[in-house]
């Protein structure tokens, strides 16, 4: 506070004023926020399995971080999560340029055609997910009749029960779903950008790609990073899809770190090991969000200078 | 909540009207029930408890509805008993709770009411004890069967082997594009089936405090059902993502020669408007192999007493009474669910109620064992589920699949103090 002086009753009146007034917003952000965090933290330090409870609820220090870590399956679900968010939202970030870009041109129908692009992402998660469930299911499912159709596979695959061939409706439905998301963000950037800088290209004899490259591609750094924060929390934390989609399998091997967490949690009840996970996928998403806002701060004001 | 306000509301109501009237008696005793039956069966549960209150005037039972997801019932009661509420009092528990239920002193041993244990189906009475205890009554009961088509061959196989070839010969002649589906997809279904090959060269789960799958027998199972997929080609491999609506679809609409699944199906397939195989099927104990033999994995409904209650007695009484021949008859009669008295069996009356042959029905119910009765069942049943499932997905080899089920759960039994087979202390 520049110029504060506890001597005067004003300015002291005033703050007192300004706290009573910031009070609530306080409290709520203390009660809705923190409060829960706070006791999620704690519950990760005992030992709380509600169908056990003749173990009680002793303390067991980080027992269950050590649990965790040394989990084998809690790994490959972290690293499930890590794969399912580079791929997906690379794909999405380049599909959704290119998106982006097409719906910047000036053609008739622009705005039904930017309009008719969000609908997937419109969809309810879980409606999604029974969609390409069903079109990817069984032998008579469409992509299966449409492959084999089209000689790209002799016979129809079982898609959900290779642990590599499950990721495909997975990312599918995901970039499906999303990249409109995604393209209506890089727009809005795009329409940031001040049309001379194109003109001004092209009287210098600069190609459409470099006209992209030199012009379009940094001005639109901004927007990109908003949306890659957005997505990669969002991809970090993805559950509904999958759980609805392969649930988890076949094994665990499409096992993201929120389904492993919601089946330690509320389908075994184990509040105590649960709680745990809960903090360390916090965490994880937590330092994601400080690195891209660095990283972020420093690209505006960096954009500025 | 709103349920209980109402009814303590109309208690107090009751009770005022009742001093009012300067009369001693006392208002009635009021005993909840939480129930998710819908249709037929909360029909016939309706009747069945107005006649209960008739012939016992001093007790009043109220339904609750909850959800009819047995994950989402289940996560509610936790919560309640958890919580020590005194209500509900009657508790429909699916038969791999009772256990659970009991370890963590949540319902009430049903020992010194005197239960006619002697006149139930043992593996019924066993699934429901916990610590030489009874701690529930088996309901109805479920169990995990062979369909097989009359048209195609003329009597059921009683072995894999047998079954296999028959699958084989049935699809060579042009008939069924499947020969046998079953649920295989990582979930609960996928423990049953498994437990019914398992059984069927003699292995067990666990024993005692003691995981045994990872046995000679354990790999047979499971190296048969990986064969029937990939060797013989009898199990399609989409029957890997398979629960039992999708293996019913595919009997029914003449798919497969042969299907495993629980009763619920049989009714529903008789009927011709909707099934291609109404009068072309019928049921058989699963086969067996060596070593062992027929198996049915058992399911179903039991009724335990909240041992929070105020009324046990009358509790007590809505149990007796919804577990009598008269009541289980009808429910035989109305929706087709098996009674878990073996004399009913003999009943004349039951064979014109039941649409599979009592005698068939009896046989297989006399086959049947219970999943593991442990607290921490649903633990270990999903550690096997993931390694099964491994296992028949070929990420892994059986033998190895089965000792890392059994080293995980072992280590869990082991970790909750329930591995050693010595009594767990209640509080």
């Amino acid at each position: 506070m520049p110029g504060a002086d506890p001597t005067s009753s004003i300015e002291r009146q005033e703050a007192r004023i300004a706290w009573a007034l910031v009070l609530p917003a306080v409290l709520t952000i203390l009660l809705v926020a923190l409060f829960p965090l706070a006791w999620t933290v704690w519950e990760s330090f005992h030992l709380h399995d509600l169908r056990m409870p003749w173990l009680g609820k002793p303390f067991v220090g980080i027992d269950n971080y050590v649990e965790a870590f040394g989990d084998p399956r809690f790994w490959a679900a972290l690293g499930h999560t890590a794969f399912f968010a580079v791929t997906s939202v690379g794909l999405e970030l380049i599909i959704g340029l290119w998106l982006a870009l097409a719906l910047n041109r000036a053609f008739r129908g622009r705005g039904l055609v930017r309009a008719a692009v969000l609908v997937p992402w419109a969809i309810p998660t879980v409606v999604s997910a029974l969609l390409w469930r069903f079109m990817f299911e069984g032998q008579s499912g469409i992509v299966n009749s449409l492959l084999v159709d089209l000689r790209v596979l002799r016979e129809p695959l079982v898609w959900f029960i290779h642990p590599a061939a499950a990721w495909v409706p997975v990312i599918l439905a995901d970039v499906w779903k999303t990249t409109p998301f995604v393209a209506l963000l890089l727009l809005a950037g795009l329409q940031n950008i001040d049309a001379s800088l194109y003109e001004a290209a092209r009287i210098d004899g600069a190609s459409a790609w470099r006209q992209f490259r030199h012009v379009t591609l940094p001005l639109l750094k901004p927007a990109i990073l908003v949306a890659l924060i957005f997505r990669t929390l969002d991809a970090f934390r993805v559950f509904d899809l999958i759980y609805a989609l392969t649930g988890g399998g076949p094994g665990t091997s499409t096992e993201p770190i929120a389904l492993y967490t919601f089946n330690a949690l509320l389908q075994n009840l184990q509040f105590g090991y649960g709680s745990a996970l809960s903090v360390i996928v916090f965490a994880i998403t937590f330092c994601l969000a400080l690195l891209y806002i660095r990283f972020l701060g420093a690209e505006l004001t960096g954009a500025r200078r | 909540m709103l349920h209980r306000w109402v009814t303590s509301v109309l208690a107090t109501v009751l009770l005022a009207t009742a001093c009012g009237g300067g009369t001693s008696l006392p208002g009635p005793v009021v005993v909840t029930f939480p129930i998710s039956a819908l249709g037929a069966e909360g029909q016939v549960l309706v009747r069945q408890l107005s006649r209960f209150m008739k012939e016992h005037p001093g007790i009043k039972v109220v339904q609750r509805v909850t959800p009819d997801a047995a994950d989402q019932k289940h996560q509610l009661y936790v919560q309640w008993l958890n919580a020590g509420a005194s209500d509900p009092d009657v508790l429909q528990l699916d038969v791999i709770w009772t256990p659970e239920f009991a370890a963590a002193g949540w319902i009430l041993p049903l020992d010194r009411f005197l239960p006619e244990t002697a006149a139930f189906f043992p593996s019924t009475i066993a699934a429901n004890r916990w610590q030489d205890s009874l701690y529930a009554l088996p309901w109805f009961a479920d169990v995990g069967m062979l369909y097989w088509r009359t048209d195609l061959m003329s009597g059921p196989p009683a072995t894999f082997d047998d079954l296999v070839r028959q699958a084989q010969r049935v699809r060579q002649e042009g008939g069924p594009r499947y020969g046998f589906v079953w649920q295989g997809a990582r979930y609960e279904g996928l423990i049953t089936t498994f437990l019914e090959y398992l059984g069927a060269y003699g292995g067990r789960i666990l024993e005692g405090g003691r995981v045994v799958v990872n046995s000679g027998a354990g790999l047979r199972a499971l190296t048969e059902m990986r064969d029937e997929i990939y060797r013989y080609g009898v199990v399609p491999t989409t029957a890997l993502t398979w629960h039992e609506e999708e293996t019913r679809f595919a009997f029914q609409n003449g798919e497969a020669t042969f299907m495993r699944n629980w009763p619920y199906a049989y009714p529903l397939m008789q009927d011709s408007s909707d099934s291609r195989v109404a009068g072309k099927f019928a049921v058989a104990p699963m086969p067996a192999a060596p070593g062992g033999s027929h198996t049915a994995a058992i399911g179903g409904a039991q009724l335990a007493i909240n041992r929070r209650t105020e009324y046990p007695e009358a509790a007590w009484a809505v149990i007796d009474y919804l577990t009598r021949p008269e009541q289980m008859r009808e429910r035989a009669e109305v929706v087709g669910q098996f009674p878990t008295r073996t004399a009913l069996y003999e009943d004349p009356d039951l064979a014109s109620g039941l649409a599979i042959p009592p005698a068939m029905v009896r046989r297989i119910i006399e086959y049947s064992i219970p999943r593991p009765v442990t607290p921490i069942y649903t633990q270990l049943s999903e550690i096997l589920q993931i390694h099964l499932h491994r296992a028949l997905t070929r990420q892994s080899e059986p033998g190895a699949a089965l000792a890392r089920a059994q080293t995980e759960m072992q280590r869990l039994l082991n970790r909750v103090g329930l591995g050693t087979g010595e009594p767990v202390a209640r509080r």
